[in-house]
């Protein structure tokens, strides 16, 4: 093996100090190195979890329209930036009119799983389709697994145009959790 | 703790002969600040293919896409700047790289027998890296990409017989777009680089079957071997440290912004090849008529096999220098054509007025302090300024513009344009802009 000279098989190798010295910068560039890449690109992959999609006030129509106590669905197309891509998509809000004249809206999706739900005018009730949860005009919940009530949406009123900001919630547990 | 783990995995795995295989490959007259230049090359190569893959994370390969995911990647990612910075210098560096070690090989005389093998798969390897340079321009799909690639591809086709066959497979069709771009994509990520590191192994073993070539002096070579590990591999880690550092601080500094997006009716765009390939494009110039295809592919295929063939056709067995007068003065000559040219075509370059960026800044600030409401520039603007289509005419001194912007009235008294709070930096930026502004010619 390494003798005193530091003669290896015939080949000469540093010792001791020496050895240890190149050993440990050998080591330090390669920590620097590593380091150095491994932030900006971690960084970089994770970057999209980061950011959050701003949310713009969306205007869904004109509250004339609206009948107090009559729940109303109404489409708007939005601009969806999705990283380097736009796309336009169709949302749909419900809108309820209070005798007061103030508007609630509500998420157009069902607490529970995530299905869109229906205004039943008969029952005066939202059902959902896919596993009977059913919602009053408060969006309370009446009957069925939905665990939360219909999650609302912040809405205001400008020149009689109705402006909504577009979210979406978690579904299947207790407290609106925003996607 | 590692080494515990070490010696476990030793017990199963018998890693002390590979370590020693790997660590004390002996090294001919002692490690040498010399020898640095392959393993800088692996290492830049390494860095490019991390960060290209990271950047294939966000990008898009087609037309409609390709120059909005890079955009994205410069603005809105998390060090997306940074990565694509990176690669782009890489790019140079790896061709610096390789370049340096060439020379290294070259001025040792270490192609000479037994290792002829191991310079034609270096030849293939430098040819690799060209193939990578290239397909790699036009994947940001704009003006600069588009137009350099549309020169680049129609040099194929002036190959005689097959060449328009050439250029359409080259474009994937008749003419350069979307099957284009994925082609290019598909050659840049997934092709070149699966030979390129099956020729790089080859590479690495042939070293390793041969041995490195050491000093060129019997002389040197008889003080003996010194161990790889830990003298040669701390010379290596260093020039890596720097190479890194030199590439991040490129990245950060030396921001590359895009051009505009790729449009093919805008003929007025010219385009000006990456600096590695200038000397060509130099050369093409002075080549016209029924000549050209001697500059376009025969000097080049000439160049490339007699690179390739040279170990069998620079016979001299001597390794020093000094004893190969011929090699060395046709080695010297044709690195003083390639750099003669490339100093020509970098002048040119600077000779011909470009955009200069402050400009931009400049023009950028104009619009975003409101000039245009009372200043009309082109016949767009308001009239209650002066007209400053043609400022730099009337006023060409420097001095003027910057003393009127820090205070209109001390130079141009009764004047109501009022005070703008503007940084020494704005005022250069919109000074350069007025001076811009001048009829042509």
């Amino acid at each position: 093996m390494v003798d005193e000279s530091g003669v290896q098989g015939g080949f000469s190798t540093p010792v001791g100090t020496r050895r240890s010295f190149f050993a440990w910068v050998t080591r330090m560039a390669a920590a620097v190195i590593g380091v150095g890449l491994a932030v900006p690109l971690g960084g970089y992959l994770i970057s999209p979890a980061l950011t959050r999609r701003e949310r713009p006030w969306i205007d869904v129509g004109g509250v004339d329209g609206l009948i107090a106590g009559q729940p109303k669905q109404l489409d708007h197309v939005m601009a969806v930036r999705d990283g380097w891509a736009e796309s336009k998509s169709h949302k749909a809000v419900w809108a309820v009119k209070q005798p007061g004249g103030e508007v609630t809206v509500y998420s157009p999706i069902c607490t529970h799983l995530g299905c869109g739900y229906r205004w039943d005018e008969e029952k005066r009730t939202f059902q959902c389709p896919c596993h009977g949860s059913v919602y009053d005009l408060e969006g309370k919940v009446l009957e069925g697994p939905a665990p939360r009530p219909l999650d609302k949406l912040p809405s205001k009123i400008e020149n009689g145009r109705l402006l909504v900001i577009y979210k979406e919630f978690k579904s299947g547990v207790k407290s609106p959790v925003e996607l | 703790m590692f080494s515990k783990f070490y010696a476990w995995l030793d017990s199963r795995l018998r890693l002390k002969p590979v370590e020693k295989t790997l660590l004390d490959e002996p090294i001919p007259g002692g490690a040498s600040w010399i020898y640095v230049f392959g393993s800088a090359t692996l290492f830049v190569f390494l860095l490019q293919a991390i960060t290209g893959m990271f950047l294939a994370v966000y990008y898009a390969p087609t037309p409609d896409h390709a120059y909005d995911s890079i955009q994205f990647i410069e603005r809105d990612v998390l060090f997306g700047a940074f990565v694509r910075g990176l690669h782009h210098w890489g790019a140079s560096a790896m061709v610096v790289a390789i370049g340096l070690h060439m020379l290294q090989t070259f001025l040792y005389g270490a192609y000479k027998p037994p290792r002829e093998v191991m310079w034609m798969i270096g030849v293939m390897l430098f040819l690799l890296v060209m193939a990578f340079a290239f397909t790699g321009y036009l994947l940001p799909w704009d003006q600069t990409a588009y137009w350099a690639t549309q020169v680049g591809v129609n040099m194929a086709g002036t190959i005689p017989f097959v060449g328009d066959f050439l250029v359409k497979v080259l474009r994937g069709g008749e003419s350069l777009g979307a099957l284009t771009l994925s082609r290019f994509f598909a050659v840049h990520v997934l092709f070149l680089p699966s030979l390129l590191i099956g020729l790089i192994a080859l590479h690495l073993f042939v070293l390793r079957r041969v041995g490195p070539a050491g000093p060129w002096t019997d002389r040197r070579a008889s003080l003996g071997s010194e161990t790889f590990y830990p003298r040669q591999v701390y010379m290596d880690a260093v020039v890596m440290l720097g190479v890194f550092l030199v590439l991040s601080a490129l990245a950060i500094a030396v921001p590359f912004p895009l051009t505009d997006k790729a449009n093919p009716a805008d003929t007025s765009f010219v385009p000006v090849p990456e600096w590695y390939f200038l000397f060509y494009y130099e050369l093409l110039k002075y080549v016209h008529g029924p000549l050209e295809p001697l500059a376009t592919w025969v000097l080049p295929l000439l160049v490339i096999l007699i690179m390739l063939f040279w170990p069998f056709i620079d016979r001299n067995p001597a390794r020093n220098p000094i004893r190969r007068p011929v090699a060395l003065a046709s080695g010297f000559v044709f690195l003083s054509v390639v750099f003669a040219l490339l100093g020509i075509s970098i002048s040119h370059l600077y000779a011909v007025p470009r955009a200069d960026p402050s400009i931009a800044r400049g023009k950028a600030l104009y619009a975003e302090f409101g000039c245009a409401g009372c200043h009309r520039v082109h016949g767009e603007g308001g009239a209650v300024g002066p007209d400053l289509s043609y400022i730099a005419d009337a006023r060409p001194e420097r001095e003027w513009h910057v003393k009127h912007f820090r205070d209109p009235q001390s130079v141009s008294p009764g004047s109501f344009m009022p005070k703008f709070p503007l940084t020494e930096q704005q005022l250069n930026d919109l000074t350069s802009y007025m001076l811009s502004l001048k009829r042509p010619g």
